[in-house]
Order: structure tokens, then C-alpha cells, then sequence
């Protein structure tokens, strides 16, 4: 079974998806190539980079990145490990994380989760399709 | 055959003051029974077939051939006849004055329109309104007060680039259709807000004078593009940040959906007219100046907007998670005020406007409590 960042995780997620197509058409389609890191929880250091691409309702490419910037992503989302190993054990709690751990409330502080973009209009997609990222991290309560 | 039943249908036109005569071609098919069919030669380009993608049939789909051709100048016609139809000579102006593609285009617009179409929704519908619990009488009130404030501004982004949009050129369709789309979301923002304030046990607060000279200044811009600066690069960016805020202070998940459900639409409006203004400044860099005059007096009435206790006490007491962590509240305030800052100037800056050395704007909140 693939673990949080890995490629197939978020393959699975993917797949959680399309099954769960009625709740993401409702929320409406999004387009956007973003990146998720993880930064080890007792240094700087980058242990994993995943690219991730959203066309419509489906996760259409997700794969490990050591070149970020050939990836070009809209924005990159960085959080050390422990924050998200606890955005995803509150997801499996309670279906969602806690009021003031979702993506947004996290990236708005900006401490325990940023954003990393080139540009501020391709990062404001992180907020254009926010509902869908967020729903898409609530999946992981059904993975096994 | 059976005929479709009209009541008093003698009496139809019984009393008409005027009779119309048929026209010479209504006569002659009259008399002939054959039909003119001239109008199936004249036409755009034929023969187009577009196809749909994975999500249906955009506008971007149907940019084929002369159809994906935007005009640096709309047609002089000035009417409202269809870019790339056939167009008679005698079609009748409506007087559009917005004429040039730079004074409105966008060239993420399409893809905005499309956006916002599918992500569309209900604030009756979609928003658990069900789940809200009664909270504490501080958060209540902040949270009214808040709910008071942005019903009061929201609506100024449609009021006012409708205003403008009577007075685009048809052939910039996919702009106007966008605006229309914005004009919607501000409606919904309107709506949930009130909705909020009205739903847990507390009401509407008090109105702001400045806040409403703010939107008067928005209302009153000299030409699109300066409004746009005023509204959708500094004023929206700014309720942008107003509504990530709101998702991380909401007290419930009711709070939460709304707040998010807004921010994703607010984000649309931003990136329009950062796009916007990037083509009207690539176009037309000596209006630079005018836009900066422009941000000159927004950015000042937003300071002053938010130096009065109406504006800055309901968010810090959300923010702080009541009136004993007031404290606690600005200190979260300040961390923000900096990030409110950056990411207006970053706008600014995708924009194609030098922004830094004239905003007015602190990155330090703490000066704008300096003497």
C-alpha cells in the first residue's frame, strides 16, 4: 500500500475521485499542476516532492519530482512532515481536518504550511480551486 | 391538424393605432409560396466543426479559424450583432464607447467565464446551514459585524464595472460574459452575508461611511481600467485576504464553507483584472500614472477605512477566538497585514505596475498606529 506523498497515494486519491464524481462536478471542474513537499521535521531538508495535475474531475499526472521548476507548477505547497501526518490523521478522525488545519487556514498563517510560486496570479489558483483540493485531501479517509 | 387555442383571439390588435403592410418579401412568398433562401449565403466562415474536450464545449473550443480572431479595434458597427456573423450595413449603433481591445481584454477571460460557470452555487443549497450553533455574544457580534461589512461592499463589483460593461463593444464578448459572471458572484456574496448575520441569533451591525466612500470612489473611476486597479487589484485582493481570513477564523464549518466558497470566487475577479491591467499597461504604458493616482487615494482611504474600532475589532476578536484574546487577535492581525501587503504588490507586479517605491501601505502594521 503507498503512503502520504508518494505518486500512487495520490493516484488512489485519484481514483477516489472519479468514484466520488457527483461531489467534485457539484463543486466544479478545475485545471491546475501544483506540487506537494514535505520538509523533514528536524531540518530544512526536502524528503519528497510530488507533481501533481488536476484537468477536470481527475488526477491526470502525479509523479515524483527532483526537478521542480521543469515541472512548472502553478505553486508548490510546503509543510514540514508532522503537519501533515496530522491534517491526514484528523482527516481519518473526523473525515476532515480540524477548522484551523485545512490547506487555506494553514497556508494563511503561513508557518507550519506556504505556498511557493513564481507568480502571485498562478498561485491564487491554490484559492480559485481550493474546495476541490481540500475535498480531494478529505478522500484520503477512505484509503486503506 | 389542431390549432394551437389563443383566448379573444378576435380581439387581438382590435384597438392597434397603426397597421403594419407586409413587407414586399412576405408578399411575394405570399403569392409564390417560394421561399428567398439568400440568407443562406451570406454568413461568417463555414463549415466549422468544433469539437468538445474532456469537459465539454468551451469557449476556448470554438476559437477556430476567423471565430479565435479578437479584434485589436471592435467593429465600427457598434452594434450587437455577433463577431464573425455577417453584418448589414444598416444594423444600428448602440453607441459603445469601449472600443479598443486593451481598454477591457483579459486574455484569461474565456477561461474565467468557463470557470466560473461550472463553479457555481447555492448559498440556500450548498452552505450546511443546519449544522450552526449558537456561540459566544463577542463572536456573534464579530462575526455579525464582519457579515455587516462585507454584505455592505460586495456589491460594489458588480455595480461597478457593469457601469462599463453596457459600454464594451460587443466584440469583446467573452469579457462581458465573464463580468456577468462576477456580477452573479457578488450577488451570492451579498446574499450569504446577510443570510449569516440574520441566522444565529444576532443581526446586521453598523454601516461604515468610509467604507462607503471607498465604493463611491470605485463607482465614480474616470475609465475601466482605473476602476479596475481600484477594485479588483487593490479592493478585491484585499477582500480576498479578508475571505482567506474568514475560512480560518470561522468558528464553525458553517463560517467555513462560506468563507471559502467566496474566497474561490473572489480569486476569479483577482485574476481578471490582473490580466487586465497587464494588457492595458502592455498597450498603453503612459497609463500607468493615471493608474497610479488612482491607487494613490484607494490605498489612503484604506488605511483610514481601517482605523476605526468597527472594522478592526470584530476581526481581531475572531481572530483571537474572543474578546479576552484580543490581544492575541491583533498580534495574528499584524502577522497578516504583511502577507495583505506582499501579495497586493506581487499583483501589482504580475500587473506590469511598479508598484513599491509609491503604495502607501505599510508592510509594518505597527506604523500604521504611528503618530
Amino acid at each position: 500500500m503507498a503512503s502520504f506523498p508518494e505518486p500512487e497515494w495520490f493516484l488512489a486519491l485519484g481514483r477516489l475521485m472519479e468514484a466520488e464524481g457527483e461531489l467534485f462536478r457539484r463543486i466544479g471542474y478545475a485545471e491546475t499542476r501544483f506540487a506537494i513537499r514535505v520538509i523533514a521535521d528536524d531540518s530544512a531538508k526536502t524528503e519528497h516532492t510530488t507533481g501533481l495535475e488536476i484537468s477536470g474531475y481527475q488526477i491526470v499526472r502525479a509523479l515524483a519530482l527532483d526537478d521542480v521548476a521543469a515541472f512548472d507548477p502553478d505553486f508548490v505547497v510546503c509543510a514540514r512532515r508532522s503537519t501533515w501526518q496530522r491534517m491526514l490523521d484528523e482527516i481519518q478522525r473526523g473525515g476532515r481536518p480540524d477548522l484551523r488545519h485545512t490547506l487555506s487556514s494553514l497556508a494563511l498563517i503561513g508557518e507550519e504550511l506556504w505556498l511557493e510560486s513564481s507568480d502571485q496570479l498562478r498561485e491564487d489558483k491554490f484559492y480559485r480551486f481550493n474546495q476541490t483540493l481540500q475535498e480531494l485531501f478529505n478522500l484520503a479517509v477512505k484509503l486503506r | 391538424m389542431p390549432t394551437v387555442q389563443i383566448k379573444d383571439e378576435d380581439r387581438i390588435g382590435s384597438e392597434a393605432r397603426i397597421r403594419l403592410e407586409p413587407s414586399t418579401y412576405l408578399k411575394k412568398l405570399f403569392e409564390t409560396g417560394t421561399p428567398d433562401l439568400g440568407w443562406m449565403n451570406q454568413h461568417g466562415e463555414w463549415g466549422v466543426r468544433a469539437k468538445p474536450g474532456n469537459l465539454g464545449l468551451r469557449l476556448k473550443d470554438i476559437e477556430i479559424g476567423s471565430y479565435g480572431v479578437v479584434p485589436d479595434r471592435g467593429g465600427e458597427h457598434r452594434s450587437m450583432a455577433p463577431r464573425g456573423a455577417a453584418i448589414p450595413d444598416e444594423v444600428p449603433s448602440l453607441g459603445f464607447s469601449i472600443n479598443d481591445k486593451a481598454e477591457c481584454w483579459a486574455d484569461n477571460a474565456a477561461e474565467l467565464y468557463e470557470e466560473a460557470v461550472a463553479r457555481q452555487w447555492s448559498s440556500a443549497r450548498d452552505i450546511p446551514w443546519n449544522e450552526l450553533k449558537p456561540l459566544p455574544a463577542d463572536l456573534e457580534h464579530a462575526m455579525c459585524q464582519l457579515c455587516t461589512f462585507l454584505t455592505e461592499v460586495e456589491f460594489i463589483a458588480a455595480d461597478g464595472p457593469t457601469r462599463w460593461m453596457s459600454r464594451m463593444n460587443q466584440d469583446f464578448l467573452e469579457v462581458k460574459m465573464f463580468l456577468a459572471t462576477q456580477a452573479m458572484d457578488e450577488a451570492r456574496h451579498t446574499d450569504v452575508f446577510r443570510k449569516r448575520a440574520l441566522a444565529n441569533g444576532g443581526g446586521l451591525g453598523k454601516a461604515s461611511p468610509l467604507a462607503q466612500l471607498s465604493l463611491k470612489r470605485i463607482f465614480d473611476s474616470p475609465s475601466f481600467s482605473t476602476q479596475t486597479a481600484r477594485l479588483h487589484l487593490l479592493g478585491e485582493g484585499f477582500v480576498l485576504t479578508m475571505f482567506r481570513q474568514g475560512e480560518f477564523i470561522a468558528p464553525s464549518r458553517v463560517d467555513q464553507e462560506i468563507f471559502r466558497r467566496c474566497m474561490q470566487d473572489e480569486s476569479r475577479h483577482v485574476g481578471y483584472g490582473t490580466m487586465h491591467l497587464r494588457a492595458q499597461l502592455k498597450a498603453r504604458p503612459d497609463l500607468a500614472e493615471e493608474i497610479h493616482d488612482q491607487l494613490d487615494d484607494a490605498e489612503s482611504i484604506l488605511l483610514q477605512t481601517f482605523s476605526v474600532p468597527e472594522l478592526v475589532e470584530p476581526m481581531a476578536i475572531l481572530m483571537g477566538g474572543g474578546i479576552e484574546h484580543f490581544d492575541k487577535g491583533m498580534e495574528l492581525q499584524s502577522q497578516l497585514w504583511r502577507r495583505i501587503v506582499n501579495e497586493y504588490l506581487q499583483r501589482c507586479d504580475s500587473a506590469g505596475l511598479d508598484r513599491r517605491p509609491r503604495c502607501l501601505l505599510p508592510a509594518d502594521f505597527a506604523r500604521l498606529f504611528e503618530a
